[in-house]
């Protein structure tokens, strides 16, 4: 092959690698695409199995390929080792072992003894190793220093040794299947990640029966275990601090203002209860979700807006919390309709639901959260009037700026104590 | 020279371990059934043999006891994919030497052959 060739070829691997998420079947590919256009005896694939610290193969193909159940590599192979260990030559990395070289290395060291004895042992060992592989050249894929696999690869089917040519292609080749074998294991992380967590809600909700059980016997502890639950979540941002307090007053002051019957002592617990509890859910979203500073990519998007429903779910076993289930889950829907996770519209959705998001998100706008700082009162008060009728019930938005304006005028050092709380 | 059976139905396997092995200077014989390992083992008696379990007709644990009861010196590696503790109890109650999963790795293996063939020439 040509340069010019491999240009190409690489070219069209590369744009068949973005296509492939399975990163195995990108190997497998890969060892296939090896052999055939390059003309090798065999090429075969390594990779690290993390869980066991040990390279196993993923692949092998060509005439003189390599029975890939049969054996592994172990962190402390020798070839495996030379990857690792650093260039004594160069700063960073080895980038490639050629069998010719190698031999070189060993007789050289045979005759002028400029290598010491354990060094002409481990050489050897290499040697041999690299002869059982029956292969000409390793080329090894690193991620960040981290040796992820080694291409290993048989001679030529016409016995020509490799060109620079080629083996900068095979290294191409190799770092491209690294950057792939990272991010499909970062992927196959997050997922891990997520299944521990819904390990952990498990186990809350496992917490919650057991609290059930004791709220029947003791009713003064019952709100000090919804406040500790609450706490949890907001215990998970520093930022939000200072959260329940404020949003619970709002809340209440909206609620009163639109003429809300508070004296009905199981609607006023109720309202509290969802005003603390509105964001349950997010105890289950990883926290490299809810505390990330940039903006949320789509995925993470998905898994954030469940926490209305897992919320929801939480809620659950408690039955004296039933309506509150239902405020939680509804409390991301729009007046629209737009909203998460039914798309209800207007009146449809609870009212108290409709109370949580305009308090919610006046809240959002006046606090400084991990990715930005905190606007003025007026700020949000205008973001508010954009969104009624469509984001907010308009009714609510006017009653609670109007709640807001009295509280304010009532106490002269109000707005200050607001931006404190904030 | 130290003679070793490899016992596999993947000829690329028993392949693979002969050539391994016999870089390594020892005279390799290869069976890919239980009933050909049997023959292999009563004319050319090796010290060693590595046997793997799943293989169809006469099974790796049939011949182990086969082995095992007619020729008990000979030294029996288990080297197989199936890893579950009945199996290889049921393989160490047999009388196997040693047990090996696959992927193995093969400097444990030269050691272990390596091992067994030291220990049989204490005994004797």
């Amino acid at each position: 092959m040509t340069s010019q060739a491999y240009h190409e070829a690489l070219i069209s691997a590369a744009k068949t690698m973005v296509r492939v998420q399975n990163p195995r079947s990108l190997l497998k590919m890969i060892a296939r695409f090896i052999v055939q256009q390059v003309g090798l005896t065999h090429a075969s694939i390594v990779i690290h199995e993390a869980k066991r610290n040990r390279y196993i193969f993923v692949d092998s193909k060509g005439s003189e390929r390599i029975p890939t159940k049969l054996i592994r590599l172990d962190r402390n192979n020798p070839l495996i080792e030379w990857f690792l260990e650093k260039d004594p030559k160069g700063k960073g990395k080895k980038s490639f072992l050629l069998y010719s070289e190698l031999l070189k290395w060993v007789n050289a060291n045979h005759t002028n003894g400029r290598y010491k004895e354990d060094q002409k042992a481990h050489l050897v060992e290499l040697k041999n190793i690299m002869a059982t592989l029956k292969s000409s050249l390793c080329v090894p894929g690193f991620y960040k220093g981290e040796l992820l696999g080694v291409l290993i690869l048989g001679e030529k089917i016409d016995h020509e040794s490799f060109t620079p040519d080629e083996i900068s292609f095979f290294q191409a080749l190799a770092n491209d299947a690294s950057i792939a074998l990272k991010a499909a294991n970062l992927r196959e992380n997050l997922l891990q990640q997520n299944l521990e967590l819904e390990l952990k809600q498990k186990e809350l909700k496992e917490k919650l029966h057991e609290i059930e059980l004791m709220r029947t016997r003791e009713q003064a502890t019952y709100h000090q275990i919804v406040l500790s639950l609450a706490r949890e979540v907001y215990a998970k941002d520093p930022y939000t601090s200072g959260h329940l307090a404020h949003v619970e007053k709002l809340g209440i002051m909206t609620a009163q203002e639109m003429s809300y019957d508070l004296k009905d002592e199981r609607k006023r617990n109720t309202l509290t209860a969802a005003l603390h509890l509105h964001d349950v859910g997010k105890i289950g979203i990883p926290d490299a979700i809810l505390k990330k500073k940039g903006p949320l990519t789509d995925e993470e998007w998905k898994v954030m807006r469940q926490h209305p429903i897992r919320g929801a779910k939480i809620l659950e076993p408690l039955t004296e919390f039933r309506d509150v289930g239902k405020i939680v889950l509804h409390h991301h829907e729009n007046y629209d309709g737009t909203g998460y996770p039914y798309g209800l519209k207007g009146e449809d959705i609870p009212l108290e639901s409709r109370i949580i998001s305009v308090v919610d998100a006046f809240h959002a706008i006046v606090s400084t959260r991990c990715y930005r700082e905190g606007r003025p009162v007026e700020v949000a008060f205008s973001e508010l009037e954009k969104g009624a009728g469509t984001q907010f019930d308009a009714d609510v938005v006017h009653a609670f700026i109007r709640a807001y304006q009295k509280a304010e005028g009532k106490q002269s050092a109000g707005k200050r104590s607001i931006e404190r709380i904030a | 020279m130290v003679k070793l059976l490899v016992v596999d139905d993947e000829n690329e396997i028993c392949e693979f371990l002969k050539s391994f092995f016999e870089e390594r200077t020892y005279n390799v014989m290869v069976a890919n059934s239980g009933e050909q390992a049997l023959d292999v083992v009563k004319q050319e008696k090796p010290q060693v043999v590595l046997l793997d379990i799943k293989m169809p007709g006469m099974d790796g644990i049939q011949t182990l006891r086969e082995i095992k009861t007619k020729f008990p010196k000979t030294k029996v590696i288990m080297v197989t994919a199936i890893e579950t503790r009945d199996k290889i109890e049921e393989c160490l109650r047999l009388g196997a030497d040693n047990y090996i999963t696959k992927p193995l790795s093969l400097e444990y293996l030269e050691n272990d052959v390596r091992e067994k063939i030291e220990s049989t020439a204490r005994s004797n």
